[in-house]
C-alpha cells in the first residue's frame, strides 16, 4: 500500500508585484499585478510503508512547500494528495495523530520552560496513555542521550540537545509518517551522526515512513536508499540512489600518494586527473578497469599510498542539476 | 478532550510564571494607573461631595472595581496570535489535532487567573494603606449580574483582540488597528471616569459600540444603581456583541487560514 500519493501535484505562490518607490506601491494598491512563482509544477511520486526517501534538491526547488502540502499547510494548487489515504489539507485529527513535521529552523518546544514541559503538552494534545508516554520518553531520550537535560530550561540547551528534544517532541505520538525537513541543520559533526543513526534506526524500528530533505548528502548516502531529486518544481530523478551514482558516474577514483615526485604526463594515460600537485594525484578510472590501472600504477610509480574511492555524492548530484534531466 | 486545554493552561501558568520580572513590571504599571486615577477623582472631590451623581463612595469604589475588572477582562494574549502568524510558529498548531481558538482561550484564562490573583492582592493592600470609603456591594441579584457581565465581557475582548491579532494573515504590521482600539478602548472603555458623565446624547450612542462593555458596565452594575431597564438593555447589547464577536472571529479564522494555505507565509 502507498502511504504517500502524490500526483500531478502543483503549487503556485501567488505574489503581487510591486514596484520600488511611494509610488510603486501606489500603483500596486490600485491596480494589483500578480505572478505565480511555480515552487512544485506537476509532481508525482508514492511511497510505500517503511521507506525512507531523500527529497533533495538545489535552494528554491520546491521540498519545503511539497512537505507544507502534505502536511495539509498549504492547500495544492492542483493535483492530489493522499497521506495514509485522508487528503492532509482537510487537517482531520485522525490524520494529524499519526504523522509529524520537523523543520529544523521552526521548533515547538516551549522556550522558557525545560523540554519535558513540552513533551506533557504534546501528551494531551496527541492523547497518549500514561504508560506509553513514559515509555516513549525513556525509549527515545536514550537512543538520542538526552536524558539528563529533559529538566533544564529549553533556552539554555545547545543547538544540538535542541535539535534532539524536538524530534522527541515530534515522536511521541509515535508517528506512523514523518516529514523531515533539513533536520540536520547546523549541527556539529558528531550530533548530525548522532541524529543520522537515530532516524535511521527509528525507521527500521517502527517501519516508519519517512521523507527527509537535505543539503548534506552524507545524510542522504548515509540513510536514503531511493532519492527523489527536484529541480525547478519537477522531478528530475525518482530512483535507487545507486543507480543514478552508477549512470552518473561508472568510474572510481584512485587516489596516490607517490613517494617522489611524479610527472603529469606520465599520469595521463591512466585517466582524467582529478586532482594533481605532483607527490598526490586523483585519477578517473572507469570501473571494469580498476583492477589493471591499479597494478600498473603499482609497478610504474613508488607508491606510497593508495586508495580507491567513490566518487563525491556532491559531485554527482551538482551534475544532475546542471544537465537539467536524467 | 478538555484534559488537552487544561495541559495548555498549566504551562501557560508555569511559562508566565518563568517571566517574573516582566510580569512585576507589568503589574507596577497597572498599580501606578489605579494610583493615578484614584488620586485625580480624590483631589476632584477634595472641594464637592457630589459630581455628576456620583459621590466620593461610590466614584472610588468605581475605579477600585474597574481595576479588577481590568485584570480580568482585559488581560489578554491574544493580539500575541499575530506574532505566531508573522513568525510562522503557527505551523506547530495547524499540523496538531488542536483547536486553535480554543488553545489561545485556555492560554488567556490561565494568564487572567494570574492577573487577578495578582490584583486582588493588590486592592486589598491599598485598601489597608489608603483606607478609601467603599461600598461593599452585599445585594446577591446585583452581583450576580456583576459576574454575568463581566464573564460575558472577557468573552467579547478575547473575541475583539483575537479578531485584530488575525490581521496579520493580511498585513504584516497590526499595530496600527490595535493602538487605535486600545486609544478607543481607554476613552470609552470606562477605565478612567465612568461613561455616564458624558452628555447624555453621546452616551446613547458610545453605549452601542462594544467598548463600555469592557469595563463601565460591569462596574456600573457593581454600583447597584443602574435602573433595571438599563441593566436589561446593556445586557442585549452586551450579548448581542459577544455573538457578533465570535462570528466575526470565526469568519476571520476560516477566511485567515483558507489565506495562509493558500499563500503561505
Ligand atoms: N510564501 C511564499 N510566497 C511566495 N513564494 C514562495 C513562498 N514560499 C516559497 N516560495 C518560493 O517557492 C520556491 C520553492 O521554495 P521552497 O521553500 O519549497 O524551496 P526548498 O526546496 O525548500 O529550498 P531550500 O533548499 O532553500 O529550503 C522558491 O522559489 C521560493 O522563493
Ligand atoms: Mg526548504
Amino acid at each position: 500500500m502507498a502511504v504517500i500519493l502524490v500526483k500531478n501535484l502543483k503549487k503556485y505562490y501567488r505574489v503581487n508585484q510591486k514596484e520600488p518607490g511611494l509610488w510603486g506601491s501606489i500603483k500596486s494598491l490600485i491596480a494589483r499585478k500578480y505572478y505565480d512563482v511555480k515552487a512544485v509544477n506537476g509532481i508525482s511520486f508514492e511511497i510505500k510503508e517503511g521507506e525512507l526517501v531523500g527529497f533533495i534538491g538545489p535552494n528554491g526547488a520546491g521540498k519545503t512547500t511539497t512537505l507544507k502540502v502534505l502536511s495539509g499547510l498549504l492547500y495544492p494548487t492542483s493535483g492530489s494528495v493522499r497521506v495514509l489515504g485522508y487528503e492532509p489539507f482537510k487537517r482531520q485529527s485522525i490524520l494529524q495523530k499519526q504523522f509529524s513535521l520537523i523543520m529544523g529552523q521552526k521548533n515547538q518546544l516551549w522556550w522558557d520552560l525545560p523540554p519535558l514541559e513540552s513533551f506533557l503538552l504534546n501528551k494531551e494534545i496527541y492523547e497518549i496513555e500514561d504508560s506509553q508516554f513514559k515509555k516513549k520518553v525513556n525509549e527515545l531520550s536514550e537512543m538520542l542521550e538526552v536524558s539528563d537535560i529533559l529538566k533544564i530550561q529549553v533556552r539554555k540547551l545547545s543547538l544540538g540537545q535542541r535539535m534532539k528534544c524536538e524530534l522527541i517532541a515530534a515522536l511521541l505520538h509515535s508517528p506512523k509518517v514523518l516529514f523531515l525537513d533539513e533536520p540536520t541543520i547546523g549541527l556539529d559533526v558528531v550530533a548530525q551522526k548522532t541524529m543520522r543513526d537515530f532516524i535511521k534506526e527509528y525507521n527500521k524500528k517502527f517501519k516508519a515512513t519517512i521523507i527527509l530533505t537535505s543539503h548534506y548528502m552524507g545524510d542522504v548516502k548515509e540513510l536514503c536508499k531511493r532519492v527523489i531529486i527536484i529541480n525547478q518544481g519537477k522531478i528530475v530523478y525518482d530512483g535507487l540512489l545507486e543507480k543514478i551514482v552508477n549512470r552518473f558516474a561508472p568510474f572510481k577514483v584512485i587516489s596516490i600518494d607517490f613517494e617522489k615526485m611524479a610527472e603529469k604526463e606520465e599520469l595521463a594515460e591512466f585517466g582524467k586527473l582529478d586532482e594533481f600537485d605532483g607527490i598526490h594525484a586523483k585519477i578517473q578510472v572507469n570501473k571494469d578497469e580498476v583492477p589493471d590501472k591499479t597494478s600498473r600504477l603499482l609497478s610504474k610509480f613508488e607508491v606510497a599510498d593508495l586508495t580507491i574511492e567513490d566518487p563525491s555524492i556532491e559531485s554527482i548530484i551538482r551534475e544532475v542539476f546542471s544537465n537539467g534531466r536524467v | 478532550m478538555s484534559s488537552k486545554y487544561w495541559a495548555v493552561f498549566k504551562i501557560s501558568w508555569e511559562n508566565g510564571l518563568v517571566y517574573r520580572l516582566n510580569f512585576t513590571l507589568w503589574r507596577v504599571r497597572s498599580v501606578l494607573q489605579l494610583l493615578l486615577v484614584y488620586f485625580i477623582w480624590w483631589t476632584v472631590f477634595q472641594t464637592q461631595d457630589q459630581i455628576f451623581n456620583y459621590t466620593k463612595v461610590s466614584i472610588l469604589t468605581y475605579v477600585m472595581v474597574a481595576s479588577l475588572i481590568r485584570a480580568i477582562i482585559l488581560s489578554s494574549r491574544a493580539v500575541d496570535v499575530s506574532a505566531q502568524i508573522n513568525d510562522g510558529s503557527i505551523v506547530n498548531f495547524l499540523v496538531k489535532p488542536l483547536g486553535f481558538i480554543k488553545y489561545y482561550f485556555a492560554r488567556d484564562l490561565a494568564d487572567k487567573l494570574l492577573n487577578i490573583s495578582f490584583v486582588i492582592f493588590e486592592i486589598i493592600l491599598l485598601v489597608i494603606i489608603l483606607k478609601p470609603p467603599l461600598l461593599i456591594q452585599q445585594n446577591f441579584e446585583i452581583l450576580l449580574f456583576f459576574t454575568l457581565a463581566t464573564i460575558l465581557g472577557l468573552f467579547l475582548y478575547f473575541a475583539m483582540a483575537f479578531c485584530i491579532g488575525m490581521l496579520a494573515f493580511w498585513v504584516e504590521n497590526a499595530w496600527g488597528p490595535l493602538f487605535l482600539v486600545t486609544i478607543i478602548l481607554e476613552g470609552f472603555g470606562g477605565g478612567l471616569f465612568p461613561i455616564d458623565i458624558l452628555p447624555k446624547n453621546i452616551y446613547d450612542y458610545v453605549m452601542l459600540t462594544p467598548f463600555p462593555y469592557l469595563i463601565y458596565f460591569p462596574a456600573k452594575l457593581y454600583l447597584g444603581n443602574l435602573p433595571t431597564m438599563e441593566i436589561f438593555k446593556g445586557f442585549i447589547i452586551l450579548i448581542s456583541w459577544v455573538f457578533i464577536g465570535w462570528y466575526l472571529m470565526m469568519a476571520i479564522l476560516q477566511q485567515g487560514l483558507k489565506r495562509y494555505t493558500a499563500f503561505g507565509y
